[in-house]
């Protein structure tokens, strides 16, 4: 028997080896956070920040270059939005990571069933038409945008259950794609006749993370990330298994229809409530899971936790780009994901076939 | 150890298999022209088709068992699947003691699930690939890789849906035998759904021929072949060209 030809870095069956990469992931994913908070109109040292947190935090004092007022802002204004930026970057990529191995498609994402479409119809009610909710006028846009993208995945899949009863992923996939256009079909129709909001919807459907609530908003978005990825990562050994196909997955043992309805509603609470606060940002969720599997292998125990810190790291960069490279206008961010990602991803992905 | 009683299944509310009943003690093979129901009885015993009838196994209902509980007795061999998502030998073998690992608390590989994967890529002659990526991998290694991971689920029957296609003839015989040495040795049984009559006759003496959904004979091997039922089914003289291929090559 020849000598195994060994590519070591696929051996997620050695902890060891792809926990040093883990390591060095965390730190490369704190370094951008530091990166984004530091720069700005004003330009902040990573010791500075840590100086700043630690004043907000721990009531720690400060050294006398630094003003309560630069404090304020790395702790009001910089670090929530960097912080956002890096779990909803998290969120997505994981979604994506997910809807990718579900579906077995490399192309699938939470988008392709609906969950944007449906977010955005949300948005489009509460821009266009004024709906506000009574008690919370504030949280009008990212509750029916969270509602009606998660509903959006309830009647895709409903649909879809209905039309197979073993849900197969070209089912999905194709009901998802389907009922997606009839509902972007509504909201250009709201485009159409309500011509005041239109700048402010497109911003919405580009994303942004400026004046998007501070650090309310994370309170509420954080533990859902952090509680979802954590729920998705029990399910690794499905996940794995699933990639082969749903007759190998049910001749293993794995009830791949509840899996597939547990999995695709927990992608879709995790995708829906990101949007909602952020507004349609693409291409992380397609992209990062890609770059990872190509670097890490293709095992869910390390894809997950791994997707989370890359798309985080992604999603900085690309708003640390977005607020600097045409300053002092903000460019959306989605558009420098799509700008980065898409030539990005036809690299990593054709060289991989290559 | 397998009982099968009027059983009916296909797809999209339409029956491919009509009203199926065998017994089933020890290895037995399916042959059929192609369209007769052979991969569809043998997703409806795998539990990954919907059914009517009953199937029992191990004198167990069906109905009376989940999914998990018949996949720890049963485990399948298929044509190879097109993959989308590379692994480790290791990583990919070890996904066949999923039911093993799920029935702990942490659901976490332990040391006999290791020595399980390791023992099993041994068996199919792995041992040495086991870290390498599947998609390195030859047609043959790859289809013997699944087998390692059918072999760790630990079942009590092995179906085989024509798992030989598209490998050389000493993979073929290699992983057939291999198989007959497992089921002997622990009182399993294969059931193997096989295009080639000489390999479907070197598995089992027990032959089922199927024909249009249904079973056409059901019996001892030697005898359905000189009965002439595999003429009638296959529409040509099956005897004869196998006596010719016999005569050509030796």
């Amino acid at each position: 028997m020849k000598t195994a030809i060994v590519k070591t870095s696929r051996q997620s069956t050695a902890p060891g080896y792809w926990g040093g990469k883990f390591v060095l992931m965390i730190g490369i994913s704190i370094a951008a956070i530091l990166l984004g908070i530091g720069i700005g109109s004003v330009n902040i040292p990573p010791l500075d920040i840590l100086r700043s947190i630690g004043h907000n935090m721990f009531n720690i004092n400060l050294p006398e270059h630094i003003t309560e007022n630069r404090a304020a802002i790395v702790w009001n204004v910089r670090l929530p939005r960097v912080l956002l930026a890096f779990f909803a970057g998290a969120a997505l990529s994981v979604s994506g990571a997910v809807m990718q191995s579900v579906l077995r498609n490399p192309l699938a994402s939470s988008y392709t069933l609906g969950v944007s479409s449906g977010a955005s119809l949300g948005a489009s009610f509460v821009i266009f038409l004024g709906v506000s909710l009574p008690f919370l006028p504030m949280m009008t846009l990212p509750i029916l945008g969270f509602s009606f993208g998660l509903g959006t995945i309830f009647i895709v899949m409903g649909i879809a259950s209905r039309l197979d009863g073993q849900m197969e992923n070209q089912t999905i996939i194709l009901t998802g794609i389907v009922f997606s256009l009839f509902i972007n079909a509504i909201t250009s129709l709201l485009f159409a006749m309500f011509r005041e909001g239109t700048q402010r919807m497109v911003l919405w459907q580009m994303g942004s993370f400026s004046m998007r609530g501070g650090w309310n908003t994370l309170y509420i978005l954080v533990p859902v990330v952090v509680i979802g990825i954590i729920f998705i990562s029990r399910y690794k050994w499905e996940l794995d298994i699933m990639t082969f196909g749903e007759d190998q997955a049910r001749t293993i043992g794995v009830n791949s229809t509840r899996v597939k309805w547990i999995l695709l509603i927990g992608t879709a609470v995790l995708t829906g409530s990101t949007i909602a606060f952020v507004g349609v940002i693409g291409f992380v969720d397609l992209v990062s899971p890609h770059v990872v599997r190509k670097i890490f292998g293709s095992a869910h125990k390390v894809v997950i936790p791994m997707s989370a810190l890359f798309g985080g790291t992604f999603m900085v960069l690309s708003d640390i780009v977005a607020r600097t490279v045409a300053a002092p206008i903000e460019l959306p961010v989605g558009v420098v994901t799509a700008l980065i990602g898409a030539p990005f991803f036809a690299y990593v992905y054709f060289s991989r076939r290559k | 150890m397998l009982t099968i009683k009027n059983l009916s299944a296909g797809y999209g509310g339409v029956d491919v298999i009509h009203n199926i009943s065998m017994q089933i003690d020890g290895n037995l093979s399916i042959v059929g022209p192609n369209g007769c129901g052979k991969t569809t009885l043998l997703k409806a015993i795998a539990n990954i088709l919907p059914f009517k009838g009953s199937i029992l196994v191990e004198g167990m209902h069906y109905t009376s068992m989940k999914r998990r509980d018949i996949s720890m007795k049963i485990a399948m061999l298929s044509q190879m699947v097109g993959i989308y998502f590379t692994y480790s030998v290791f990583d990919t073998v070890m996904m066949g003691r999923y039911l093993h690992i799920k029935n702990r608390i942490l659901s976490t590989p332990t040391s006999e699930d290791k020595t399980a994967v390791l023992q099993a890529l041994k068996a199919v002659d792995l041992l040495d690939e086991k870290d390498k990526e599947i998609t390195k991998l030859s047609g043959g290694q790859l289809q013997r890789v699944f087998l390692a991971r059918t072999l760790v689920q630990e079942p009590r029957i092995i179906l085989l849906d024509e798992p030989t296609n598209h490998l050389d003839l000493k993979c073929q015989i290699e992983i057939i035998e291999y198989l007959k040495k497992w089921a002997e040795e622990g009182n399993r049984a294969i059931v193997g759904v096989l295009h080639d009559i000489n390999l479907a006759l070197s598995l089992s003496d027990h032959l089922v021929v199927m024909n249009k959904g249904e079973i056409a004979v059901d019996g001892n091997a030697d005898k359905i072949v000189k009965s002439g039922m595999l003429n009638q089914v296959y529409e040509m003289d099956v005897a004869q060209h196998m006596r010719e291929s016999f005569e050509r090559w030796s």
